[in-house]
């Protein structure tokens, strides 16, 4: 008999999702598939709005993120009312955002992560969590408490608020930075590059080790890749072209503000979420999973992918050996857990060469702008991957169109051929217990939807 | 034998972001020192514990001491989990703006779901948008007390951390939990003359401050012409020290919602300009001034579309 | 039977109040329906009572308050007038038809142009069968 296996909702990951694997009558997989039900309708309710109100309404969208949809929605609302921040504006806005990108992959690897690693698949759920870990590990558990603390306490003495933030306006930045914070920021920020490079050898030796064995048991899929790098190929968050790479490795570089004459939306009668594909690659688009056809990931896995090399000395030391055992691109899907970490490494330093910088401590911050009529498209890489905000605004300076892409829709495309692929590979006539099912969790855990 | 009665805490989002769920992590060690307190039986961020099985199953939530839900209430899924959970836990907190009054989800609340649904899938993707059933969702957001009792409203976009541990604390030692009664304003230190600008202008520009110099040496943003929503949102988002966005030097946009929880932001603030002989009609799209307070019927669709 | 609209009059003390008096001895017909509620000046009047009284089922209502120029208190009505300025702008916003509120200024000596007042809204809610009135006779 045809039976349909739900779990809902998928845990340890930062939203709403559910999955529900469809068995036909001989016990194999039919269909499996992850759906998140949400009409949040931001593209409805920002029309009408002041377009510069919308940087601060916007980052709603996600409480883990709201820095990304941020100072995303800030700069494509700098280029609907054409006015550039002053260099000072634009540090502070990329510190604010590799800061916000710190604490998040600290939270993602070592909160909702690591428990799969750290304890047994089959460990009961009461144990595999953070909870477990501080009764298990107090110390470890204690350091990335504080550690994410000081990353956080960081972005306040910066920005005042540092969830649902509010200091990157429209042409720049709210407040300057003193030369007094900006010395005591860089010696915290040696604190967290020393935190990083521990961690990632923690995890080569605790958790890496493990990525084989489970990557054999979840199976594969092959997909593209999506980031973002500069004019030299170099990986980077705030600004730089989108490159979109083939599963074979060919890439083509593209303005972020042409993104929809690459990439392409649509949505599907099983889905309640839209799904993104290559339309530059002019093969439509099918979840096939011996065959796919247009669907490529973003996030970390990705920019690791697409970059040619990371401009951060001990992050591109790390991104060699991650090259040399896993080639380019690499295809696994936990490898994305590995590349969290290298991008927490690069992150820490680009804050620490942000700091270096002394133009970030210059007291012009903001250039002030005039309502006006235009169309401004904003990019920056958000730790679930590439963030598009694109709005129109009218003669007085309010909304009246809008399109978001965030990183997870992107993903969900290829989540949905990872959730299949886990599927069946797992279930395969095999009793379905909850430690098989978790498995199938861990594929959708390693995209941080 | 004691850790078995210790309060039971079940955590859970319905019409939300999550950044409230992330405050409660970002309490730190006040965070770590409440696991000692309380038991957590249901919290999807963190647990793997499922409420919910098969396709058609109803909710599956575990009885707790102390209950946290946070975001509105959208969809027909999301109130019988709510309803559920109230008839799970002793006392059921909303736990920030969005549960206690509807939270930026709520601007949606001037359109219907359908012409929502319109916006976001476009004409040429919702021949193959399928996925949505309007019938699955309700006719707007509404703020959880709208739908169930609630005992206690925590709100905030996100509460403050050392609230919310303080807030649960509280409940699970059967103390009455602090929560803060004033204005934003009465927690600024920002200096206040009496008279300011007749009038008020959009934030493309930044407030006139000397950043080297302490917060209260700035001038009032109302009184500089910035509309500043301080004297109608509850205080609070600062803990005992100055609010946040007065740290960042920009007004205050009311995420905490209301001051009284009846109260109407939209309307006392218009009040407190006419009040100042300020013109209120300066302000482009009043109507955002319920951008954190929108549940309750008072954002609605235009009567005129209508 | 068919339902008068209902209207919450808040009158001041010093003028309406005492007309709406002097009406009652002169003998002077207004609706049944209207249910004055008598406050110290119109100045007092929060927008948020006006908006709480549309909310609780009245179908209109009416602030009443001394002619410019002649408050009680000096300049009481001229913060009526600024807060039915915002009233009026924002009823719309919140979804309320703004001609269920009206501000008037009548004397304590005028109690036919209060009771005209009383009148003329009275009929201009019925008048208009505007959708709320229709939808509650349905639910009564």
């Amino acid at each position: 008999m045809p039976q349909v296996i739900s779990i809902q909702p998928v845990t340890r990951i930062e939203g709403q999702a559910r999955i529900d694997i469809h068995l036909d009558d001989a016990g194999q997989v039919a269909d499996a598939r992850l759906s998140i039900d949400a009409l949040r309708g931001f593209e409805q309710f920002v029309i009408g709005r002041p377009a510069e109100e919308i940087p601060r309404i916007v980052s709603r969208i996600c409480g883990i993120c709201p820095w990304m949809h941020h100072v995303a929605a800030a700069k494509a609302i700098d280029c609907c009312f054409t006015v550039t921040p002053p260099p000072a504006g634009q540090l502070l806005r990329e510190l604010c955002l590799v800061l916000a990108h710190i604490h998040d992959k600290i939270l993602h690897f070592f909160f909702l992560a690591a428990p799969d690693f750290l304890f047994e698949p089959n460990s009961d759920y009461s144990v595999r969590n953070l909870m477990g870990l501080v009764q298990r590990q107090p110390e470890l558990a204690a350091e990335v408490v504080r550690m994410r603390q000081l990353g956080l306490a960081m972005l306040e003495r910066i920005a005042g608020k540092a969830t649902h933030p509010v200091a990157a306006v429209i042409g720049g930045f709210s407040k300057p930075m003193t030369e007094q914070e900006r010395q005591g920021l860089l010696a915290d920020g040696r604190v967290l590059l020393d935190f990083a490079c521990r961690a990632l050898d923690l995890a080569k030796k605790r958790v890496f080790v493990r990525f084989a064995e489970e990557e054999a048991a979840l199976g594969a899929i092959r997909t593209g890749f999506l980031g973002t790098v500069d004019d030299q190929g170099n990986l980077r968050f705030y600004r730089g072209r989108l490159r979109l790479m083939r599963p074979g490795g060919d890439t083509i570089d593209f303005a972020p503000s042409d993104y929809d004459r690459y990439l392409a939306e649509r949505a599907e009668p099983w889905s309640t979420a839209k799904m993104v594909y290559a339309r530059a690659w002019d093969e439509g688009f099918s979840l096939d999973l011996e065959a796919p056809r247009g669907v490529y990931r973003v996030n970390t896995l990705a920019r690791i992918n697409v970059c040619d090399r990371i401009a951060t000395p001990l992050a591109q030391a790390e991104l060699e050996a991650f090259r040399a055992g896993f080639g380019r691109p690499a295809q696994g899907a936990l490898l994305a857990h590995w590349a969290r970490l290298i991008e927490l490494v690069y992150a820490c330093e680009r804050m620490l060469e942000l700091l270096a910088d002394q133009r970030i401590a210059e007291p012009l911050v903001r250039t002030p702008a005039e309502p006006r009529a235009g169309r401004g498209v904003g990019q920056v890489e958000a730790p679930r991957g590439t963030l598009i905000h694109d709005f129109t605004t009218d003669d007085n300076g309010c909304i009246v169109r809008a399109n978001l892409i965030v990183g997870t829709t992107h993903n969900i495309a290829p989540m949905n051929m990872s959730v299949h692929r886990a599927a069946a590979t797992l279930i395969d006539g095999s009793q379905i217990d909850t430690a098989l099912l978790n498995r199938i969790e861990m594929a959708v855990r390693a995209y941080d939807p | 034998m004691s850790e078995a009665r210790r309060p039971r805490l079940c955590c859970h989002w319905l019409h939300a972001c999550s950044g409230c769920e992330l405050a409660l992590l970002n309490g730190g060690d006040l965070f770590l020192d409440l696991l000692q307190l309380v038991d957590i039986v249901h919290f999807p961020l963190l647990l793997d514990r499922k409420y919910a099985n098969d396709a058609e199953g109803k909710p599956d939530l575990p009885p707790a001491e102390i209950g946290l839900v946070s975001g509105g209430v959208a969809s027909k899924a999301q109130l019988e989990l709510l309803r559920t959970m109230r008839g799970q836990c002793r006392v059921l907190v909303a736990f920030g703006t969005c549960a206690s009054h509807g939270g930026i989800p709520a601007l949606r609340n001037q359109w219907t779901v359908e012409q929502t649904l319109g916006t976001v899938f476009p004409e040429d993707e919702r021949s193959c948008s399928g996925g949505f059933d309007p019938e699955d969702w309700l006719d707007r957001v509404y703020a959880i007390d709208e739908q169930v009792e609630v005992d206690l409203l925590l709100p905030g976009c996100p509460p403050r951390p050392e609230t919310i541990v303080a807030t649960v604390a509280a409940l699970a030692t059967g103390h009455r939990p602090q929560l803060a009664e004033k204005s934003v304003c009465e927690h600024c230190p920002t200096a206040r003359t009496g008279s300011g600008r007749m009038s008020v202008r959009r934030f493309l520009a930044n407030a006139d401050y000397d950043p080297e110099a302490p917060t209260d040496s700035m001038r009032c943003l109302l009184e500089q012409g910035l509309l500043c929503m301080g004297p109608v949102t509850v205080g609070g988002c600062g803990g005992r020290e100055m609010p946040l966005c007065i740290r960042a030097r920009v007004p205050c946009r009311g995420c905490y919602g209301p001051v009284r929880r009846q109260g109407n932001q939209l309307l006392d603030l218009l009040n407190v300009l006419a009040s100042k002989g300020i013109d209120h009609r300066a302000i482009v799209d009043r109507r955002s001034l319920l951008r954190f307070s929108g549940a309750h019927g008072l954002l609605k669709p235009n009567i005129r579309e209508r | 039977m068919k339902r008068q609209p209902v209207i919450i009059a808040f009158c001041c003390n010093w003028c309406s109040y005492a007309a709406a008096d002097l009406a009652g001895i002169s003998r002077l017909q207004y609706p049944g329906s209207i249910r004055i509620i008598r406050v110290m000046c119109s100045g007092m009047v929060h927008p948020d009572l006006v908006l709480q009284a549309l909310n609780k089922g009245a179908d209109g209502v009416i602030v009443v308050g001394c002619h410019l120029g002649e408050c009680h208190y000096l300049r009481g009505n001229e913060m009526a007038l600024a807060r039915a300025e915002i009233i009026a702008d924002t009823l719309e916003d919140l979804g309320i038809a703004a001609e269920r509120f009206q501000l008037v200024w009548v004397s304590s000596s005028e109690p036919e142009r209060l009771v005209a007042a009383f009148r003329a809204m009275s009929e201009r809610l019925e008048a208009g069968r505007p959708p709320w009135i229709e939808a509650k006779e349905d639910g009564q």
